[in-house]
């Protein structure tokens, strides 16, 4: 069922992670994945394999809902591991036709797989522990100082916003429809490729009139309660940095810093 | 009588497993017979909703059986699309399924789903519009184009369409104007009187209920709170209170006066039987007050 989607759905909850401050979570979180795409070696990615094991444990979310949010992306994990296998230079251990397998395919694929897996996984990690008005709320903060050269930041953030708020929206709606159809006799579960899109025509037209509907009367409950842009607004929840951000920060720098050691005195494996 | 629809230990668990674990529904277990017409009653959450869907396998049961004539409707799953034929279901607010360019092509999809074809196909489409009271010059308009309630009408002409033994409505009447509450509950009472099958209709309007089932399932807080022939279940007026629920405006008036000491019979559970009893009342202790 389409409800079961697990990625990217944000679990309540009130772990160290939980209260960090949405911006510095964001930073720290943009920062350790950039991190996880420059470890030249083992020992590097130990360190950031290390790090995304500390933050699942510090989420306190049940370890399954992980393992949920990477069964989505296993095809793409098992599809770029094989290409990285085939793509190594170096003498071929085992050949065949224009296939070869060198020792430094064998390298690149395991550190690409385990990296991918870190990069998911500290990414769910971040949106169970903050909610979508935290997410955005945070964006808009970072982003402010773009308002100088003109950029429409609220504009943006309030769409982010708007947009998120509407997922599980639709999902619902979605998921009515689909059993209102269902009941009505729909096939959408058998049949080849076309067979399948076409069965989704009745689904996807009353979505979208429905999602228009919706559009109409945000608007009009925006407007009703006199929404007019960014200028001039202020919150009604306040995000502040304390002591717990600053060691976070300092926890990540200490990441950044063992990785970069351990590239320049380990050396590369790939 | 033998059970056209039996429900064993029903049971429904959403989001099993997850922190948002709510148990909908919980043991229910109860018998429906054919030609019966039915009424779902309970506070919003109580798991109206949930049940019925389970009637039609749009959810498996996480516990328990649904036995549709006998057979238990998860026994061949791959096959669980016929159950949904013979066991029709209306959604709350079903205009929102509409998808056709015409309200005619709409109300042919779930009767050329179950395989109908050509003239079979129109007949069963006119008659469910006529059923529904859909004018015929509608049939060839956008369904967009109509107002809310004849969207409605079109809706349920498309379930009622495929000819369904027992027809399930959740909530047909609500957001409609009383007129066209009025309109829609008698013409699903003739379409229940002529086509002889089974009706189960969910509703918050007791009034409405109270006109035209013959027995009433009560639900509260998940479970099974009573099953029960209509004048039993609205007799019961201080026990449905407790679980937020009241019985007809005028069935609590009559209540009210028997409380009083006048002798009017229990369980009234329409105007014109209310009168009725009044008018004979009076002729009988021969004054006015």
């Amino acid at each position: 069922m389409v409800r079961d989607v697990s990625f990217g759905q944000y679990f309540p909850g009130n772990s160290l992670i939980h209260r960090l401050d949405p911006r510095a979570k964001l930073l720290i979180f943009i920062a350790f994945i950039v991190i996880i795409f420059c470890t030249f070696n083992y020992a590097a990615l130990g360190v950031t394999a290390a790090f995304t094991a500390l933050f699942l444990i510090l989420s306190r979310i049940p370890i399954k809902f992980y393992f949920k949010s990477l069964k989505v992306i296993i095809f793409i994990v098992l599809f770029t591991s094989v290409i990285n296998l085939f793509y190594g230079v170096g003498d071929p251990i085992w050949q065949w036709w224009v296939f070869k397998i060198t020792w430094d395919g064998i390298h690149r694929a395991v550190m690409v797989t385990i990296r991918i897996i870190c990069l998911i996984l500290s990414s769910s990690c971040l949106t169970f522990t903050t909610s979508p008005t935290e997410l955005t709320d945070a964006i808009e903060r970072l982003m402010s100082p773009l308002r100088a050269i003109r950029f429409p930041v609220h504009e943006i953030a309030m769409m982010m916003s708007l947009a998120l708020r509407f997922v599980p929206t639709l999902m619902e709606e979605t998921d009515k429809i689909m059993q209102a159809q269902k009941a009505r006799g729909a096939d959408m579960e058998s049949g080849n490729v076309i067979k399948r899109a076409r069965a989704l025509v009745p689904v996807l037209v009353p979505l979208f009139v429905s999602a228009f509907r919706r559009a109409y009367e945000i608007a009009t409950a925006m407007e009703c309660r006199c929404y007019r842009g960014g200028s001039g607004r202020t919150r009604m929840k306040t995000i502040h940095m304390g002591r717990r951000d600053v060691l976070a920060f300092i926890a990540i720098a200490l990441v950044i810093g063992g990785v970069i050691v351990c590239n320049i005195f380990l050396g590369k494996t790939v | 009588m033998s059970a056209l629809l039996e429900l064993k230990n029903l049971s429904f668990v959403y989001g099993q497993g997850t922190p948002f674990e709510k148990k909908a529904v919980s043991d229910v277990s109860l018998s429906v017979n054919k030609g019966e017409f039915i009424g779902i009653i309970g506070h919003t959450g109580s798991g109206k909703s949930t049940l019925v869907q389970m009637l039609n396998g749009l959810i498996k049961p996480t516990e328990g059986q649904v036995i549709l004539e006998g057979e238990d409707i998860w026994k061949k799953p791959k096959e669980i699309r016929k159950v949904r034929f013979r066991v029709g279901m209306v959604f709350q607010y079903p205009e929102y399924q509409l998808f056709e360019e015409t309200v005619r092509k709409d109300i042919a999809f779930g009767p050329s789903n179950k395989g109908l074809k050509g003239e079979e196909l129109d007949k069963a489409v006119e008659r469910a519009a006529a059923f529904t009271g859909l004018k015929s010059d509608l049939l060839d308009s956008s369904p967009f184009e109509l107002s809310g309630g004849e969207k409605r009408r079109a809706a349920i002409a498309g379930v009622i369409a495929m000819d369904p033994e027992i027809l399930i409505l959740d909530e047909p009447t609500a957001g409609l104007d009383p007129m066209g509450r009025e309109i829609l509950l008698s013409q699903i009472v003739n379409y229940h009187k002529e086509r002889g099958n089974t009706v189960l209709l969910v509703s918050h309007s007791m009034e409405d209920i109270a006109r035209v089932a013959d027995r009433i399932i009560v639900m509260n807080q998940s479970r099974l709170f009573a099953f029960d022939e209509t004048k039993k279940i609205f007799a019961r007026g201080d026990e449905l209170g407790q679980i937020g629920l009241q019985v007809p405006q005028i069935t609590r008036i009559m209540q009210r006066l028997r409380g009083m000491g006048y002798d009017v019979p229990d369980g009234v559970l329409t105007v014109d039987e209310a009168f009725s009893a009044v008018c004979s009342l009076l002729k009988k202790e021969g004054r006015i007050w």
